[in-house]
C-alpha cells in the first residue's frame, strides 16, 4: 500500500477533516476494498414465516425467550457462521498478498525510518502566553462550570458549561433547572459540537457573495414597505419584546412561527376542550397508572427530561417491597416510552382516536361506535386501573386535537386534575397555531404583501410543509433576510445570509416547558462571527445594541426593585430566574367535546412522520456524533429508513435494505426499509431530518428527505400506497456488532427481566435473576481490594434506551468518530452501546435495553493476553488500559467476552490544530492510530476527586465521583461508586436481589452489573413469564467444572 | 583446493564480532546520552524573551514561589504569573529598563516615561502598550499522555526543589531533571526516599537529613500517602 493511498485513506476516514472533500465517497470506498462483505442475512417473508415458528417452539420448551434481531431468530447458516466469526468484519486481509521477502523488506524499512524519525526529530519549543491580567475566577488547569440553557424547539434546557480558560469543551445538565434536573439528551450534549462546527457560516453573504456586517446594516437602515419576521418557537422573552419593538415601529409588519416539532395538536385540544389556550403538566411523581396514547412523553418534547425522571422514579424496585407505576402504551411505531410499557399494544396512529373514544365511554363519557382490535380483557384492566387509582391519560403531539381533548375529558372524569394533570399558561411567547401561521405567510408572501422577510433560526425552504411550496414563495419578496448557523436550503435562497451566534456564544434568555427563565449566557466569542437574532432585530430599531445590552435593558426594566446586580448575578449563578414557572390554572372540560364527529382509521399503508429520534427535524444534521449514534431500537447510523412491520413484510415480501416507492397524492419518494418489530402493523414510519442538500460535508446527501409527503393539514400521519422496486439500498446497523450470544439463543441469559408479582412472590429468590449457576474452579486467585473499589449498577427496568449516556461519553472521552463505511464494518469508536433485546412475539415484542461498556471484571480476561501490560489492574479494581503501552495487537479485544474494546484501525481523532481540536477534553488523551482504548469508569473525573480528596486530607465521599454517563442519565439508570463503602448508594443497589453481571457465571467477577428488569403487568394480563420460579443452579453450566 | 583465509582470520572475524559489539554498545550509549540529556534539553537553559533571573528573585529577594505560581497549591499547574503580577513591582522598579521591553509591550496601559504617548514621541525606543503579546518558552514538558498534578505533590510534602532544582540559584531556567518515566518512578516507588515536612516544601535550600529514610517513613504516614497506588499507571496516565 503506498503513501499516497493510506494518506487518502486516512483523509477519507476523518469527518472534520478540512480535505474531505465531494469525492469523500470515493475515498470511503477505498478503506473497505478487501474487507470481507456484509453478510447477506435472509429475511424474506417465508423467514418471518420461520421466525414465527421458531419463536413458538421456543415459547413452549423455555417458558420466556430474549432475542436481539430478526436475523438471529431465522438461525440461517450464514448467522451461524457469522456468529462464530466474533468480530466478522474486522480483519481487512490485504489487497494483495505480499510474499515473505516483500514483508521483510516493509518491516526493516518501518523499522528504520522509525528509528530514524526518533533520533533526529527534535520536541517543538512549545510556548506558554500568560493573562495580561488574570480573570480572579479562572485557575489555569481547573475549569469552571457556568450555568446556561440551551433551547430545544425554542423551549430551554439548562446546562451546566465546562470551560477550561475560556474554551467551552462540555455540556452538563443543570440541576435547578425544570426542564433538565441535572440531566440531559443526547442532542444538547451536542450541541458543543455544533458550535466549533468548521461547516457553520463564516461570513454576510449577499446574494450568494461574500459581504459584510457594516453592509447589511446599511442596507437594513434603508429598507421599506411591509416587514414579516419569521422564527420558531420564541419562549423568550427579551427576544418577543425585541419583536414586538420592532412591530411597533414599523407599521405593517407582522411576526410569524413556525417549527416543524410544535404544540398545535395540544393547543387546538385544549381549544376543543377548554375554549382557550392552556397545556397540560403531567406529575408523574403522583401516577400509579398511566395511559399513553401515542405519546413518547419520556423522549420526546420539552418537558422530556423532567416527566422521563419522575416517570422512573415511581419505577425503581429494588426489594420485594417496593412498589412500581404502570404503563398501557397506544402507539404507531417503537418509542422509548412504549419500550418501558407494562402492556403495550401498536395501533395505527389514525386508530387512536377510536380507541381513546373507547376509554372514555368506558369511564361513562360520550358514546362510540369503534371497537379497536383489543386482546381479551386489555380494555377491562385498563378502565379498571384508570377508575381505582391516580391515574393520568396523556396524549400524544402527534395525535389530533380530539384525542387531546378526549384526554383531557377522561382525565377530568377520574379525577386526575389538579392531582396528577395540571393546566398552565403555555410558555411560548405568542402561542399560536404554527400550521396556520406559515400558511397566512406564504399566501401573504405569494399576494405580494411583504417587503421584506426576517428568517430567524429557522430553516423553512426544507421544513416548511412541503404543498406550500415555499422556496416558491420566497421568490415573491424582494429582500429576504436569513440569519442561521448554516448557509442552508433556505440561506442559499435568500439575498442576505447572517451567519447566527451560536447560544453558546451569544446572552439570551428562554422558558423551560413549565415557564421558568433561564439566562442564557455566552461562554467564548463568536468563533465563526456570528450575531445574535437580537442584534440582527436591534437594526430594525435603527440601534446597534449587541446583545448583552439588549438582554441587560430588559431585564433591568422586567426584575423588580432591589440591587439588580445582586439579582442578576444571581440568576447567572443559579441559570434560573426564580419564581418564574406559570401557576396551576383552575380547567373544566365542556361537555361539547363529544358531539365533535368522530373520524375513524384507514384501513390502508399510513405514514407516520416523526423527527429522528438523533438529529431531530434538521437541526442536527451536520452532527457527526448524532449521525454515528445508533438509534434506539433499529441501531441504523448514519441515515434514516422507513420502519415497517413484520406483517407488512410478509405482505409485501419485502426484506430490509429493500427500496421501495412512497406514494403521497402526487408526491412520490424512495426509501430503504427496515423490519422493526413492534411496529403497528400497515404502518410506516418515515423520519425527517434528512435528505438534506445544504446541511453541511457531514449531513449533506445522506437519507432521503420525508418532507416531500408532508403536508400542512397531514403534517403527522398520512395515508399512503407503496410499491416495491428492484433497488437496494445499504443501511448500516450496530445492532449485530458485538453480538453476545453464541451458544444460541437464549442460554446465556444476557438480559433478564420478570414481573414485580414474580418478584414479590419469591422476594429472596427471584428465579427469573439467577438462571445460571457459576463455574466451580477458577483460574485466577482472589485479590483482595481493601481502599475504594469502584462499581456500577444499571437498572434496566428504567434504562429507556434514549442514548443520552453514548453522547455524554463521547464528548467527555474524546472519542472520534468513523464514518458509514467504517460502521459498516464493526469499527465504531463509542465505548458505550446500549444493547438492544426483545422478548415474546416479533409483532409486539417486550423491549429491552442494556447499556454495555467495560464492565471492569476483577478477574479480567483481557490482561493475561496481552504482551505489552498495556491492560492492568489498579488497586481501586479499574481495568486500565495504557495507551502509550499499547501495541495495537487486538488480542484483549478477542479475549473480551463483552466485545467492549475498541480499536483505532485508522487515525480517526483529529490531531491537527483546527477549531475542533478546541473541543477536546484537555483531561482525557486523545489516542491514534493503533491504540485499543474502552470505558475507563472516566478515570480522569476518580483521579480529579481522589487528588482534592487527598488535598483536603478526607476519603472521596459518596457522589463526589459522577461519570459522564451517570450525570446524563435522563432516568438516573445509571449508580456509580465505592462498593466498599457500605453507605454508598452504589452498594446498596448491587445488595437487591435483582442484580446480576453479566456472564458472571464465567468468574469475570465485572464491577459493572445489572438490575434485571421489573414489568408491572394487570394481574389479569399477567402472562406466564420469566424462567420458571427457583430455578437456580438448575442450569448445567454448574457441571462445567473449570471449563473454558 | 586453497584456503582463501589464513588461520589467523578466525580471531579477526571473532574480534570484528567483539569490536562491533563495542561499537555499537558505544553508540547507543552516545545516543541514549544525546536523547536523555541533550535532547531532553537536561541542564541547557531555555532562551526566554526577558532575561528573567530566579536567583535574583527567588534568591537574593526572597520572594515566595506562591507569589508568582499562584496556583501551586490547588491546581495542577502552578500558573505562570500574570503580566499584572509583574507590573505590581516592575512599574516601579526598573522602570524602562530594555530588559523589560517584552513586559511593557504586552502591558494594557501606559506607564509614564517610558511608554506613553509623550515618551513615544520623544523617541525612546520602549513599546507600545498592548503592541506585542508575551510569549515564555516552556522549559518542562511533559508528554501529553502524562497527567501531572502540582497540587497533589506539594500537599504531601514533595518539595519544589525535589524535581525542579535549587531554583533560587538559577539565572535562566532549565530542567534539573530527566523527568522520564522511570525518574518519576523512583520516587513512586519509594516515597520515604524523598519526602520532606510539609513547612520545608518551598524551601529550595532544604538538604535530606541523615535519617531520611526513618522520617519519609514517618512522614508517609503522617500525610497518608497511598504507597498502593503511587506506582500504578492509572495515578499518572488517563
Amino acid at each position: 500500500m503506498n503513501i499516497d493511498k493510506s494518506r487518502e485513506i486516512l483523509s477519507g476516514a476523518r469527518e472534520f477533516g478540512s480535505d474531505l472533500s465531494s469525492s469523500a465517497e470515493e475515498k470511503f470506498e477505498l478503506t473497505v476494498i478487501g474487507v470481507a462483505e456484509e453478510p447477506e442475512f435472509d429475511n424474506t417473508a417465508e423467514s418471518v414465516q420461520v421466525i414465527r415458528e421458531r419463536l413458538a417452539e421456543l415459547d413452549q420448551s423455555e417458558g420466556k425467550t430474549y432475542w436481539r434481531s430478526l436475523e438471529e431468530l431465522s438461525e440461517t447458516e450464514e448467522f451461524q457462521a457469522y456468529l462464530e466469526q466474533e468480530f466478522p468484519r474486522q480483519s481487512a486481509p490485504l489487497e494483495s498478498g505480499l510474499d515473505r521477502r516483500e514483508f521483510m523488506k516493509l518491516l526493516g524499512a518501518s523499522l528504520a525510518l522509525g528509528g530514524l524519525t526518533a533520533c533526529v526529530r527534535p520536541n517543538p519549543q512549545e510556548k506558554i502566553v500568560p493573562y495580561v491580567r488574570a480573570p480572579e475566577e479562572i485557575i489555569p488547569g481547573k475549569p469552571i462550570m457556568y450555568a446556561s440553557a440551551i433551547t430545544q424547539n425554542g423551549y430551554a434546557q439548562g446546562v451546566l458549561v465546562e470551560n477550561h480558560n475560556g474554551r467551552p469543551t462540555r455540556l452538563e445538565g443543570n440541576p435547578s433547572q425544570p426542564g433538565s434536573m441535572g440531566s440531559i439528551d443526547a442532542q444538547t450534549t451536542a450541541e458543543i459540537l455544533r458550535m466549533y462546527d468548521p461547516d457553520r457560516s463564516k461570513e454576510v453573504l449577499q446574494g450568494g457573495s461574500s459581504s459584510d456586517w457594516d453592509s447589511f446594516s446599511e442596507a437594513v437602515s434603508s429598507l421599506d414597505g411591509n416587514i414579516a419576521i419569521l422564527t420558531g418557537t420564541v419562549t423568550s422573552p427579551t427576544l418577543a419584546s425585541k419583536i414586538d419593538a420592532v412591530l411597533n415601529a414599523r407599521s405593517g409588519a407582522k411576526w410569524y412561527q413556525y417549527s416543524p416539532q410544535n404544540a398545535d395538536n395540544v393547543l387546538a385540544g385544549s381549544e376543543i376542550a377548554f375554549g382557550s389556550w392552556i397545556v397540560p403538566q403531567y406529575n408523574f411523581e403522583e401516577a400509579d397508572i398511566v395511559l399513553s396514547l401515542d405519546a413518547d412523553f419520556v423522549n420526546s418534547g420539552p418537558a422530556k427530561l423532567k416527566y422521563a425522571r419522575a416517570f422512573s422514579d415511581r419505577r425503581r424496585v429494588r426489594t420485594g417491597e417496593d412498589t412500581m407505576n404502570r404503563l398501557y402504551m397506544v402507539e404507531s411505531t417503537p418509542t422509548s416510552t412504549g419500550a418501558m410499557a407494562d402492556h403495550r399494544l401498536p395501533m395505527a396512529a389514525s386508530a387512536v382516536e377510536g380507541f381513546a373514544r373507547e376509554v372514555a365511554a368506558a369511564v361513562g363519557l360520550g358514546s362510540t361506535d369503534s371497537h379497536a382490535a383489543l386482546p381479551d380483557g386489555w380494555m377491562d384492566a385498563l378502565v379498571d386501573d384508570l377508575t381505582n387509582h391516580a391515574s393520568v391519560v396523556v396524549a400524544g403531539d402527534e395525535q389530533p386535537p380530539i384525542v387531546h381533548a378526549i384526554a383531557a375529558a377522561i382525565n377530568e372524569a377520574i379525577g386526575a386534575v389538579g392531582r396528577t394533570v395540571t393546566y398552565h399558561k403555555p410558555a411560548m411567547a405568542k402561542p399560536e397555531i404554527q400550521s396556520e401561521s406559515i400558511k397566512f405567510l406564504v399566501d401573504d408572501m405569494n399576494s405580494g404583501k411583504i417587503d421584506t422577510l426576517v428568517m430567524i433560526d429557522s430553516n423553512p425552504v426544507y421544513d416548511a410543509p412541503a404543498d406550500l411550496d415555499f422556496a416558491a414563495a420566497l421568490d415573491n419578496v424582494a429582500t429576504s433576510i436569513h440569519l442561521g448557523l448554516y448557509n442552508d436550503e433556505t440561506a442559499v435562497r435568500s439575498s442576505w445570509h447572517v451567519p447566527q451566534a451560536n447560544e453558546l456564544e451569544s446572552w439570551g434568555d428562554a422558558r423551560a416547558f413549565d415557564g421558568t427563565i433561564s439566562i442564557i449566557q455566552p461562554q467564548i466569542q463568536p468563533i465563526y462571527g456570528g450575531k445574535s437574532p437580537l442584534e440582527v432585530l436591534s437594526l430594525f430599531l435603527g440601534t446597534a445594541d449587541t446583545a448583552y445590552d439588549s438582554i441587560r435593558a430588559f431585564w433591568q426594566s422586567a426584575a423588580s426593585g432591589g440591587d439588580f446586580n445582586l439579582f442578576w448575578n444571581h440568576v447567572l449563578y443559579n441559570g434560573v430566574v426564580d419564581d418564574t414557572a406559570s401557576a396551576p390554572m383552575r380547567a373544566r372540560a365542556k361537555s361539547t367535546i363529544f358531539d365533535e364527529p368522530a373520524s375513524h382509521g384507514a384501513d390502508g399503508i399510513e405514514i407516520v412522520f416523526r423527527p429522528d429520534p438523533n438529529i431531530g427535524s434538521g437541526k442536527y444534521s451536520n452532527s457527526s456524533w448524532l449521525q454515528e449514534l445508533p438509534k434506539p431500537f433499529t441501531k441504523l447510523t448514519w441515515d434514516n429508513a422507513a420502519l415497517i412491520s413484520p406483517k407488512l413484510a410478509e405482505a409485501e415480501g419485502l426484506k430490509s435494505k429493500d427500496v421501495i416507492n412512497i406514494t403521497v397524492g402526487d408526491k412520490s419518494i424512495d426509501a430503504p426499509v427496515w423490519i422493526m418489530p413492534g411496529q403497528a402493523e400497515k404502518t410506516i414510519t418515515l423520519h425527517t431530518g434528512y435528505g438534506r442538500t445544504n446541511a453541511g460535508k457531514v449531513g449533506n446527501g445522506i437519507g432521503f428527505d420525508a418532507n416531500v409527503l408532508r403536508t400542512n393539514e397531514h403534517a403527522h400521519f398520512v395515508s399512503a400506497s407503496i410499491t416495491k422496486t428492484r433497488k437496494k439500498y445499504k443501511l448500516v446497523s450496530t445492532q449485530l456488532h458485538g453480538i453476545l450470544e453464541s451458544d444460541g439463543i437464549g442460554d446465556r441469559h444476557i438480559t433478564r427481566g420478570g414481573t414485580l408479582a414474580d418478584f414479590q412472590a419469591h422476594p429472596e429468590h427471584p428465579g427469573f435473576v439467577h438462571p445460571v449457576a457459576h463455574h466451580a474452579s477458577d483460574l485466577y486467585d482472589d485479590f483482595e481490594y481493601d481502599g475504594y473499589a469502584w462499581g456500577m449498577v444499571v437498572d434496566q427496568t428504567v434504562c429507556n434506551g434514549c442514548n443520552a449516556c453514548i453522547t455524554a461519553c463521547q464528548s467527555e472521552n474524546n472519542i472520534p468518530v468513523v464514518g458509514k463505511d467504517q460502521v459498516a464494518v464493526g469499527r465504531e469508536m463509542q465505548w458505550l452501546r446500549v444493547d438492544a433485546y426483545y422478548g415474546g412475539s416479533v409483532d409486539n415484542p417486550e423491549f429491552f435495553s442494556q447499556p454495555v461498556a467495560c464492565m471492569h471484571c476483577e478477574k479480567a480476561p483481557c490482561e493475561p493476553v496481552c504482551p505489552f501490560g498495556a491492560t492492568v489492574h489498579d488497586a481501586d479494581g479499574l481495568n486500565v488500559m495504557v495507551y502509550n503501552r499499547c501495541g495495537g495487537t487486538r488480542y484483549c479485544s478477542n479475549n473480551c467476552p463483552y466485545k467492549v474494546r475498541r480499536f483505532n484501525f485508522l487515525q480517526y481523532a483529529e490531531l491537527e490544530e483546527n477549531a475542533m481540536a478546541l473541543l477536546q477534553n484537555p483531561d482525557v488523551t486523545v489516542r491514534s492510530r493503533g491504540v485499543m482504548e474502552k470505558c475507563t469508569y472516566c478515570i480522569q473525573r476518580i483521579q480529579q476527586a481522589y487528588i482534592t480528596s487527598e488535598n483536603e486530607d478526607r476519603t472521596i465521599a459518596d457522589g463526589d465521583v459522577v461519570t459522564a454517563c451517570q450525570s446524563a442519565c435522563p432516568t438516573q439508570a445509571i449508580v456509580f461508586g465505592d462498593i466498599n463503602d457500605e453507605n454508598s448508594e452504589v452498594a446498596k443497589v448491587r445488595k437487591s436481589k435483582l442484580n446480576y453481571g453479566l456472564f458472571e457465571e464465567l468468574n469475570t467477577v465485572p464491577r459493572t452489573t445489572y438490575l434485571a428488569r421489573i414489568t408491572n403487568p394487570h394481574p389479569s394480563l399477567a402472562v406466564a413469564s420469566s424462567y420458571g420460579s427457583d430455578s437456580h443452579g438448575s442450569d448445567t453450566h454448574g457441571a462445567e467444572e473449570g471449563g473454558h | 583446493m586453497p584456503q582463501y583465509f589464513p588461520p589467523n582470520s578466525n580471531a579477526f572475524a571473532k574480534w570484528s564480532i567483539i569490536g562491533g559489539l563495542i561499537f555499537f554498545t558505544l553508540l547507543l550509549t552516545c545516543l541514549a546520552i544525546y536523547v536523555r540529556s541533550y535532547r531532553n534539553r537536561v541542564n541547557v537553559p531555555v532562551s526566554q524573551p526577558i532575561p528573567f533571573s530566579h536567583a535574583l528573585h527567588a534568591g537574593e529577594l526572597g520572594v515566595d514561589c506562591r507569589y508568582c505560581h499562584t496556583s501551586v497549591e490547588v491546581a495542577a499547574s502552578a500558573n505562570i504569573p500574570p503580566v499584572e503580577t509583574c507590573m505590581t513591582c516592575h512599574s516601579q522598579i526598573r522602570q524602562g529598563s530594555p530588559r523589560l521591553y517584552p513586559l511593557y509591550a504586552s502591558w494594557d496601559q501606559a506607564i509614564p516615561g517610558v511608554n506613553d504617548t509623550a515618551s513615544l514621541e520623544a523617541g525612546t525606543n520602549a513599546p507600545a502598550p498592548n503592541s506585542e503579546r508575551l510569549e515564555w518558552n516552556r522549559v518542562h514538558d511533559l508528554a501529553d499522555f502524562v497527567y501531572f498534578n502540582h497540587s497533589a505533590h506539594i500537599n504531601k510534602g514533595v518539595g519544589c526543589s525535589s524535581c525542579h532544582g535549587e531554583v533560587n540559584r538559577m539565572e535562566g531556567m532549565w530542567k534539573n531533571e530527566q523527568m522520564s518515566m522511570g525518574w518519576c518512578l523512583e520516587c513512586h516507588k519509594a516515597p520515604e526516599k524523598h519526602v520532606r515536612p510539609i513547612d520545608e516544601v518551598f524551601n529550595a535550600n532544604y538538604k535530606k537529613p541523615t535519617n531520611q529514610i526513618a522520617l519519609g517513613k514517618q512522614l508517609v504516614e503522617e500525610y497518608h500517602i497511598n504507597t498502593d497506588k503511587l506506582p500504578q499507571c492509572s495515578t499518572c496516565h488517563r
